[in-house]
């Protein structure tokens, strides 16, 4: 009798079923994850990495911060599978693609077509189909069952499914259970964790991201733009 | 003779006058039975049906005949195979008694009284027995005769005397009866696909909506995949004619034309393909016929089947994904990267449709070898925006700050010339920015333009 009133209390959640946990510990992922690359930030996702096969909503403070930066490490683990890059807000360059690794043969750009409904269609074929390392779609405003419905597409397969919308997207609701905001910094990206399998965390993650060549060189700070030096760092590309 | 099934929930019955089959239901309809039609509705049945067996002969009074002995495992047992022949039929819009037997002639006299299916010879005879005589086209003249002596069904007609019988009525229905027991070798004439494929359908009504052709295209891929299998081909082009109307505002027919990166034999594809397609068409005239032709085809390759499938979906699949997502988007709006040896930015990021076959040696042999030293932003805007100037500084939501040492970019004399001076450039939001300077003839600071060209994604 006793031991039945006290083993409860003493008993880890999560060892009753897998996908308990407590508020204050980050839950195990059902799904495979990809790793991300950062320790950091392995560290503060449910699994150790982005989950694969469902819905990853990305919010962004504008385009062109870093974002592809930051899931770099994840598609360069993809291998040779194909990324769809679905209505992207300008058009990509394969050249930096190719530069960040990723092999031009693999990259495919959806254009929306006439219709709106097109790209959310698009969308769940190339969930529902599998044969995708990868599906980044830019979306900025989408109805609730519409993101049920993509959320329900990627969960037959282990697409990594990454949807890109805009900040003010945050104050709605989302089926997604990882939901990021990703803010511009000096010198990286912070990164806000609106929703996650884990304790609420309010500080956001800082991750240094510069583009590769700042990397190599320190940053010149210099007020009038610099007329073009003698001695150029790609003498081979100039003419 | 034959009525819908709403004629005869009216009353209506076979042998009524037409006067009286007026007064029953209004708003009937009389048509005369066509012999070339129903021919022509018989050998486009007989083609979708080829795809479950290469042994289908056609038997008198519109049936057709199939030795299914050799598909049985193929398509997973009796059961199976009946309802995939009776969804084919559905699919063609037909109606049809389907029966089996072991012998030929059995399941003819089953499916011509509708007796269902009769898989052992003793249950094919006990069901035989119970049949009427009339039944058998060589019995028909002597009914009569047959009811003066109380012989009326099969079993009772095989227990006369067989000398007699013969005498009487001849050889022809003794042989039937004799078939239909399988005591005697039955010869038939086995079907013989065309060697080129073409079909053609009627459409009842004239049809102004494209995805409304839908319906009639799906008839006609059902012959189209009885014919590849007959074959034995797959196919890699397809044509679907749309005819318009005849006389005086007659056009030529509208084409759509499907061409297939990975050739294929059957239809759930080529339907979604078709889908898509007829979705996006806009009919200048109404149809009144559609017309489906296979002009390219090759030798079918069977699948290979690997003991572990692969992750991430075979090779066919993805060209499938790709195929429909360009029936329904356009050749113009799914693209794959195919960069060119170029200095000008625009010029290297060249994307082309998915449909053009590139080989990814030749795409990797177009970029340039210090690519990670490149400074590329991730997005290039499709047209550079103008920057404003504040301060002698380039300003975009905040002023620029150039963190990069400048790339010169000059080329393209023989056609769109660009003198350009490229910078990388942070703003005071952090987000960095690809911008150039244009550099004209004459030197000077306040002529130099700036422009912003990409953003490091």
């Amino acid at each position: 009798m006793s031991r039945s009133a006290t083993s409860p209390a003493t008993l880890a959640p999560e060892a009753v079923h897998p996908s308990l946990w407590l508020a204050s510990q980050l839950a195990h992922s059902a799904t495979r994850c990809a790793d991300t690359g950062f320790a950091a930030l392995s560290a503060q996702l449910p699994g150790g990495g982005w989950p694969l096969g469902v819905l990853i909503d990305l919010l962004v403070q504008q385009h062109g911060i870093g974002e592809l930066r930051l899931l770099r490490p994840a598609l360069l683990g993809l291998g040779k599978r194909p990324i769809v890059m679905l209505q992207p807000p300008h058009a990509p360059q394969a050249l930096a693609l190719a530069a960040l690794g990723l092999e031009p043969s693999q990259l495919v750009w959806i254009r929306s077509g006439a219709k709106s409904g097109d790209a959310l269609w698009a969308a769940e074929q190339v969930l529902r189909s599998g044969c995708c390392g990868a599906l980044l779609l830019w979306q900025n405003h989408a109805r609730g069952e519409t993101l049920r419905r993509l959320h329900l597409a990627a969960q037959s397969g282990d697409t990594l499914f990454c949807m890109l919308r805009p900040l003010a997207a945050a104050q709605d609701a989302s089926p997604a259970p990882l939901r990021l905001s990703l803010h511009t910094a000096p010198g990286g990206v912070n990164i806000g964790f609106v929703k996650r399998r884990g304790p609420q965390r309010d500080t956001p993650l800082f991750l240094p991201l510069t583009p590769s060549l700042l990397q190599r060189h320190a940053p010149l700070d210099r007020t009038t733009p610099a007329t073009a030096p003698a001695r150029s760092i790609l003498p081979a590309l100039v003419g | 003779m034959a009525m819908s099934a709403l004629a005869r929930q009216a009353g209506v019955e076979v042998g009524m006058r037409r006067g009286g089959a007026l007064m029953l239901a209004p708003q009937s309809q009389f048509q005369q039975r066509a012999p070339q039609l129903e021919a022509d509705a018989q050998q486009a049945v007989a083609m979708a049906l080829l795809q479950f067996t290469p042994q289908l002969a056609q038997a008198e009074e519109g049936t057709l005949l199939l030795d299914v002995g050799a598909s049985l495992r193929l398509f997973g047992g009796i059961r199976a195979l009946c309802r995939l022949v009776a969804a084919s039929m559905e699919a063609l819009g037909f109606t049809a008694w389907l029966s089996c037997a072991p012998t030929a002639r059995g399941a003819w006299l089953l499916a011509r009284s509708n007796a269902g299916r009769a898989l052992t010879m003793d249950a094919l005879v006990r069901r035989m027995d119970r049949l009427p005589g009339s039944l058998l086209p060589p019995a028909r003249p002597y009914l009569s005769w047959f009811e003066g002596i109380g012989c009326l069904t099969l079993g009772e007609m095989r227990r006369l005397p067989r000398p007699g019988l013969q005498r009487r009525c001849g050889r022809a229905l003794l042989d039937m009866l004799d078939d239909a027991h399988g005591e005697r070798a039955e010869m038939h004439q086995w079907l013989e696909a065309p060697a080129s494929f073409r079909a053609k359908l009627e459409l009842f009504d004239r049809v102004e909506n494209a995805e409304a052709l839908l319906f009639g295209a799906r008839r006609l891929l059902q012959q189209l995949t009885g014919w590849l299998s007959a074959r034995q081909f797959a196919v890699e082009r397809i044509r679907l004619l749309l005819e318009h109307e005849r006389g005086k505002v007659a056009g030529p027919p509208t084409v759509i034309d499907i061409m297939l990166a990975e050739p294929t034999w059957r239809d759930e594809h080529l339907v979604r393909l078709l889908k898509e397609r007829l979705a996006k068409q806009v009919l200048d005239a109404p149809v009144i016929g559609l017309c489906l032709e296979a002009p390219q085809v090759q030798p079918m390759a069977p699948p290979s089947d690997s003991l572990f499938p692969e992750p991430g979906g075979s090779k066919e699949d993805w060209q499938r994904l790709l195929e429909l997502l360009t029936a329904r988007l356009g050749p113009e709006n799914v693209l794959q990267a195919a960069p060119r040896a170029d200095y000008r930015p625009e010029q290297a990021n060249a994307w082309v449709s998915v449909q053009e076959k590139i080989r990814p040696a030749d795409a990797r042999a177009q970029l340039p070898p210090d690519m990670p030293s490149l400074p590329r932003p991730a997005w290039l805007l499709a047209k550079p925006i103008p920057l404003l100037m504040r301060d002698h500084r380039p300003y975009y939501g905040s002023p620029l700050k150039i963190m990069s040492t400048g790339e010169r970019i000059e080329a393209g004399w023989w056609g769109a010339m660009q003198t350009r001076d490229y910078f990388m450039a942070e703003g005071e939001d952090h987000a960095h920015y690809w911008l150039y300077r244009e550099r004209t003839g004459h030197e000077g600071e306040q002529s130099a333009r700036w422009y912003l060209h990409g953003l490091f994604g």
